[in-house]
């Protein structure tokens, strides 16, 4: 048990955090497998439309790097797809040079919505798990 | 339509624990009013610069923001930064 969870479990015996609270901190720390499990759970339950884009990101246990877990409103995701078109051809360029530059070959104006609605279709139905240097990503819809 | 976020959630856990809760919806009432007053002159940059691309862009851009605006409701953000533990919600 790392020093952060032991902390986390103070502060519930302390009753300065709520139950909900614990929990939901618990599954940032550590490599638990209580994490993946909830995600296959919720994600598997979840096979209408999905609501949520999840991406969590776990560092290897005693590595001292940041996890992050970020839960994005499909709609959001919409909505920021929309403002695309704001984006000028010039700043696109930029985009797309700035791209090429790190070995992608992609130009951000064809990016499209229904190219999203295809990826987030084919996360409804499998999770991706990057495990590369001393994290470990995952990604799926919920 | 969706509406937009009421709440907003700051939460900063480590030695000492911190949760803010800030009441967005005191604020959508003043922007509206912005909006409302800046809404004619949003049309007529619009009609005055209708041959360039941003005259579209600006008529667009008012109505895309308010999208993305009520669609943050439901943003969660999780952040463990070894000491501390940071956390940022929408509600």
């Amino acid at each position: 048990m790392s020093d952060n969870q032991k902390r986390i479990l103070d502060l519930l015996a302390e009753k300065k955090i709520s139950v909900d609270e614990a929990q939901r901190l618990l599954s940032l720390t550590g490599p638990e497998k209580d994490t993946g499990t909830k995600g296959s759970e919720e994600s598997a339950g979840a096979k209408g439309k999905p609501k949520y884009f999840r991406v969590q990101v776990q560092p290897e246990a005693g590595s001292g790097k940041e996890s992050v877990n970020v839960r994005i409103p499909m709609a959001l995701i919409h909505a920021g797809m929309k403002l695309t078109y704001l984006i000028p051809d010039h700043a696109s360029d930029e985009v797309n040079e700035a791209l090429r530059e790190k070995g992608v070959n992609f130009d951000v104006r064809n990016l499209k919505e229904e190219d999203f609605e295809e990826l987030v279709a084919a996360l409804t139905d499998l999770e991706v798990d990057v495990k590369g240097g001393k994290e470990k990503v995952h990604i799926y819809v919920e | 339509m969706n509406c937009p976020p009421l709440l907003m959630r700051l939460g900063i856990y480590g030695q000492r624990r911190f949760s803010l809760w800030l009441p967005l919806f005191l604020l959508w009432p003043l922007a509206a009013a912005v909006a409302i007053v800046l809404t004619p002159l949003v049309l007529l940059a619009a009609l005055i610069f209708r041959p360039l691309v941003w005259g579209k862009l600006a008529l667009l851009s008012g109505p895309m923001f308010f999208g993305v605006l009520c669609a943050l409701r439901g943003l969660e953000l999780d952040l463990n930064l070894g000491s501390r533990l940071l956390h940022i919600s929408f509600k």
